[in-house]
């Protein structure tokens, strides 16, 4: 099977004490990153995977973050990687 | 995919979240992606389609719309759509959009008998204005009319109201929600006191068993469904109960299926509440505190014209909507009669499964939600219908609380916003006043700041009405907007073409594309549609929601709402008012008719310094104050502290929509219920405070049968209706490859065996011919909906296959709604028949 | 009389070239003409089976569907499309998975399987058929505005 790229984007809402505990947590895990809403506690991630399993994965793993009160998909797009490249 | 690929789909990414999560990017923090090239900007917007009132996020990019898709915050949907919503990007991107005015001329000059040419906005006023004069000085303010739409924004159902009403003092004023919904609005007012839903969308997660009553929610209100389908495959316990004419996808999913013959859900109706009666599941202290119980009058004919035999036979063809106060006995005895077998014979429905039903409503541990559109709205005795499905959950107490919810649902964006709200019915007022009481005219004239006793008082002509009158030359200049009338009133080619075409009469359609209608008028006016123009729809939950205008209008067409204030500049008040009332009120004498109508001190109260600088307004820009804001804030001073209150304008641009009424920025769930409503008082429990002594009625109304059923040479039932991809008559979703592909042309669904029968096989070419007149299409055995033997289904998008012109013109008459779902055909095979599938 | 209206439209709208073709099917947007008229019924339309996916028109749009779905079963007892499209079917049929999205309830908790409210796949879904657009639609997408250059050719419309 060929490979694929896959953006998908997130809002994260967290408890407002733990929002630097949990944009360090996203910033750890593979493909993630953070790109605002600090100041509202719903902070606007990206996520950038080969698979769609790694998707569900990676926002298994921002929900179990300690502060983190639920991370919701918003977007999610995946193309083939292909001959470009 | 290469990396300024991956990084504009990472800003569309961030920026499709930022949207939902309502939350503002530092510029700093777009690391991912630079230059102005991959800026999107998104904004919120209702959908342009149902009444279900779907909350959608836009993006604009270079003033045009490049994405939409469903809205995370928005209560009504969370973040999905359905086909038709996801599809919405493409809506105004038809090649065929109308940019210029084009009227019927014959060597330079206006000719009914012309062709179609392009000529300016002021060529096109000019012509028109000058007919309007003509008309209203030969004929009077009764030859005037207007058909409208649940599809205007309310302010421009507003403003039309005031141009009508106000400016040519004429009633004849309706919105095609009359063929929609008519029937529900009525049975609101006359049940209730007062129109709209008690409940909202959150029953849907509370209720225990959803009964559809001739509703195919699954194709019609397939956002709706999914809250419904949600909560049966999520909590095991809940059931679906089906009723319907024929098998769709709506029945797939529902544990019960009660397919009934046409008309008869008025016995099952009454059966069930015999069935409550009998069984001592009467909530006796409920129905003693609050509900009051009325005989409806009997035998009240099918609304066609008044020399039809049918009319002529009824006793009470005249004074239909009248009823008599009656005792609970007196109901009763009534019900009485609606026994199981009764029930069983007229509907077909096996009595066991008529049982069944009838336990989910006497059961009082069951929280019900009955849900119902164009199955009842769309019937001869539409009003009765509704009462029964009230009486049903009054008698029981099941009402006005999370879970337990007698539904309407609508059919359009604005139904319960526009056409009933700010009253652009041919007998209502703004907040369910009605013409014909003095007091609500009096009180229109002082907010609207307008001379006593100017408003006419007699009821306008109802939409069939309006077509009959057009043929018969009584009226004769006639605007249409937003609605594709010829398309989708009931007996076309005999009482609506033509008065369109009628040498007496000139006819203005205002659209965005070139409808059947439009080709039929004798001046077309290019529209504005959706998010080219500041919007404001109410849904059927009472959410009332607004959006921005986020591109402009191709051309020169412009929005409803411009043409509509526009056109008025053409006017002073000594050529559409009385000398009378002029004498007695000389301030108002040569006045301009959009000065006292539109610059008034009220709609012009607010400059565009309180416009937000990042959207265009070009209404407002055109007239020199914030136009939306002001007929808004005009229209909101009839409900606020009524009831019916909205909260000030501003906020709606930052809310996903709002319910009302909205109360110190509180938005009303349920009304009617202590706790939930503000405007139960203390210690009542549940007041039903539209009618004066506060209780709602039950009506008691008998089963009578359909206008017309199948014989021997009409032998089949004919229901039209809509598919899932097409929206009404087609006019946008025809225009999107994607919906049009997926459902391109109408088809006539039809049991197996009534084909066999008749030798037909699928993809044949068949006549669909009734008494009004006869369509060509082809035969459809398979696919979604299945019908039982002696019935077929035609939808009514499509253009080439005009049903309408082969549908019966019977209304309902108390409401005026017609009956599209049960009239008799015969199909039989074209003469030319020819090759089913292409190849 | 009806030529002169197209000819009039036409000269506005950016679908000239297009007009040639387009114009033998504007009774099935406009209606007969004149209105009493009866006109053939247009034939019934092949369903495309090739199973090729068909690019959005935007990240959000649900893709099309590029089979044949007739006598699928999408009720209380059954989902045909999941026979497919589940997460643990996807090696065997080698069909697209659900998206990750459809594993999220109203309230956006993620789910072990498909959403309930996901449940009716045709609401958002839809089949196509070979019928030619009716009139051009001149939508066009973000990247054709951010990098026209770059613009595959289309793919069938």
């Amino acid at each position: 099977m060929s490979r694929e790229c896959h953006i998908s984007s997130l809002v994260v809402h967290s408890r407002p004490d733990r929002v630097a505990s949990v944009v360090d947590g996203i910033g750890a895990i593979e493909g993630a990153e953070v790109h605002g809403g600090e100041e509202a506690g719903k902070l606007i991630v990206t996520l950038e995977t080969e698979t769609e399993n790694q998707v569900v994965e990676r926002v298994n793993a921002i929900q179990l973050l300690d502060g983190v009160l639920a991370a919701t998909l918003v977007f999610h797009h995946f193309e083939p990687v292909p001959e470009l490249e | 995919m290469d990396l300024t690929r991956r990084a504009l789909l990472k800003a569309q990414a961030a920026a499709a979240a930022a949207a939902a999560a309502n939350v503002a990017l530092p510029a700093k923090a777009q690391n991912i992606a630079t230059g102005e090239d991959l800026h999107l900007q998104w904004s919120k917007a209702p959908c342009r389609f149902c009444g279900t009132g779907c909350g959608v996020m836009v993006a604009v990019k270079d003033g045009r719309v490049v994405a939409t898709h469903g809205d995370m915050q928005a209560e009504v949907n969370r973040g999905l759509n359905c086909v038709k919503g996801y599809f919405l990007s493409k809506i105004m991107y038809g090649s065929d959009r109308l940019t210029q005015p084009l009227m019927r001329m014959k060597n330079g000059q206006f000719a009914k008998d012309g062709e179609f040419q392009p000529v300016s906005w002021e060529r096109a006023f000019d012509e028109m204005a000058s007919q309007w004069k003509r008309v209203l000085k030969e004929r009077g303010p009764e030859a005037v009319g207007m058909f409208g739409s649940g599809q205007w924004t309310m302010w421009e159902g507003y403003a039309a109201s005031k141009l009508m009403r106000a400016g040519f003092r004429s009633n004849n004023l309706d919105p095609n929600a009359r063929h929609c919904m008519a029937s529900a609005a009525v049975t609101f007012i006359r049940t209730f006191g007062m129109d709209e839903p008690m409940g909202c969308y959150d029953d849907f997660e509370n209720a225990d068993a959803f009964v559809l009553w001739g509703s195919n929610m699954a194709e019609m209100h397939p956002i709706l469904w999914t809250r419904v389908t949600d909560r049966r495959l999520s909590h095991p316990h809940v059931k679906i109960a089906t009723l319907s004419t024929y098998e769709h996808r709506t029945t797939d999913l529902s544990d019960m299926t009660l397919i009934f013959k046409p008309g008869s859900d008025l016995a099952i109706l009454n059966y069930i509440a015999n069935y409550i009666i009998r069984n001592g599941a009467v909530n006796r202290d409920f129905v003693e505190k609050h509900c009051n119980f009325r005989l409806a009058n009997t035998d009240i004919g099918y609304g066609l014209r008044p020399e039809h035999v049918l009319e002529q036979r009824a006793q009470h063809a005249n004074d239909a909507q009248v009823s008599q106060a009656a005792s609970f006995e007196d109901y009763a005895k009534l019900m009485s009669e609606y026994t199981v077998e009764k029930a069983s014979d007229l509907s077909g429905i096996p009595k066991e499964r008529l049982e069944a039903l009838a336990r989910l409503y006497a059961d009082p541990k069951t929280k019900v939600m009955s849900l119902w559109t164009m199955g009842f709205n769309q019937h001869v005795r539409g009003v009765w219908a509704n009462h029964m499905v009230y009486n049903l959950h009054l008698l029981t107490g099941k009402i006005a609380e999370p879970g337990n919810s007698p539904f309407s649902l609508t059919g359009q964006p604005s139904a319960c916003g526009t056409a009933r709200e700010v009253g652009t019915f041919s007998h209502r007022l703004p907040a369910d006043m009605q013409v014909t009481n003095p007091e609500h005219r009096k009180h229109a004239e002082e907010i609207w700041k307008l001379p006593h006793g100017l408003l006419p008082d007699k009821v306008g002509y109802h939409a069939v009405q309006q077509d009959r009158m057009l043929k018969d030359g009584k009226l004769n200049a006639y605007w249409i907007m937003v609605n594709n009338n010829l398309q989708t009133a009931p007996n076309t080619n005999n009482e609506t073409y033509p008065g369109y075409r009628n040498p007496a009469n000139f006819v203005v359609v205002s659209d965005a594309y070139p409808t059947v209608t439009a080709m039929a008028a004798d001046l077309i006016l290019p529209a504005a549609m959706w998010v080219e123009k500041e919007g404001s729809y109410g849904n059927a939950e009472r959410r009332t929601h607004f959006w921005h205008q986020l591109v402009n209008a191709p051309g020169e067409a412009r929005s409803d709402l411009w043409q509509l204030m526009e056109f008025s500049k053409r006017f002073t008040t000594d050529e559409v008012w009385p000398a009378q009332i002029l004498d007695a009120n000389p301030d108002y004498k040569g006045k301009n008719l959009f000065d006292v109508l539109f610059k008034n001190g009220a709609v012009d109260r607010f400059p565009l310094s309180e416009l937000d600088p990042a959207y265009e307004n070009h209404e407002s820009k055109a007239f020199g104050f914030y136009v939306q804001k002001g007929l808004f804030e005009e229209y909101a001073g009839f409900g606020r502290g009524h009831g019916h209150d909205y909260a000030p304008f501003d906020m709606y641009h930052e809310a996903r929509g709002l319910r009302w009424p909205v109360v110190n920025g509180q938005e009303t769930r349920w009304r009617y219920r202590e706790g939930y409503d503000p405007y139960v008082e203390k210690g009542s429990g549940v007041q039903f405070y539209g009618n004066p002594d506060k209780k709602a009625n039950i009506m008691g109304a008998p089963y009578e049968p359909p206008a017309e059923s199948p014989d021997a040479e009409y032998d089949l039932w004919l229901v039209t209706g809509r598919v899932l991809e097409h929206w009404h008559s087609g006019s946008m979703t025809l225009r999107v490859p994607e919906l049009y592909k997926a459902f391109p042309g109408a088809v006539v669904f039809m049991h197996p065996d009534d084909a066999a029968k008749r030798h037909l096989r699928r993809g044949q070419e068949v006549r669909v011919v009734s008494r009004r007149g006869e369509i060509r299409s082809r035969v459809e055995t398979r696919g979604r909906n299945r019908v039982p033997p002696g019935l077929i289904f035609v939808p009514f998008f499509d253009a080439s296959q005009l049903i309408n012109k082969v549908t019966l013109d019977a209304t309902d008459p108390i409401s005026k709604q017609t009956d599209f779902k049960k009239c008799a055909v015969k199909v039989v095979a074209a003469a030319m028949a020819d090759a089913g599938e292409q190849p | 009389m009806r030529r002169s209206i197209f000819a009039a439209l036409l000269a506005f709208g950016p679908c000239l070239a297009a007009g040639a073709i387009l114009a033998q099917d504007a009774p099935r947007l406009r209606g007969p003409d004149p209105f009493s008229k009866e006109i053939p019924a247009p034939p019934m339309q092949r369903q495309v089976t090739d199973d090729l996916r068909v690019m959005r028109n935007y990240p959000d749009q649900p893709p099309v569907i590029p089979h044949a779905i007739e006598g699928y079963a999408v009720d209380l007892n059954a989902n045909k499309c999941m026979s497919c499209h589940a997460r643990k079917f996807t090696e065997q049929s080698q069909a697209p998975m659900i998206s990750v999205t459809h594993y999220q309830d109203r309230a956006g908790n993620t789910l072990g399987g498909l959403s309930p409210r996901r449940y009716l796949c045709v609401s958002c879904h839809v089949p196509q058929t070979t019928a030619k657009p009716l009139v051009e639609n001149t939508f066009a997408d973000m990247d054709a505005l951010t990098e026209p250059e770059r613009q595959p050719a289309r793919g069938r419309n």
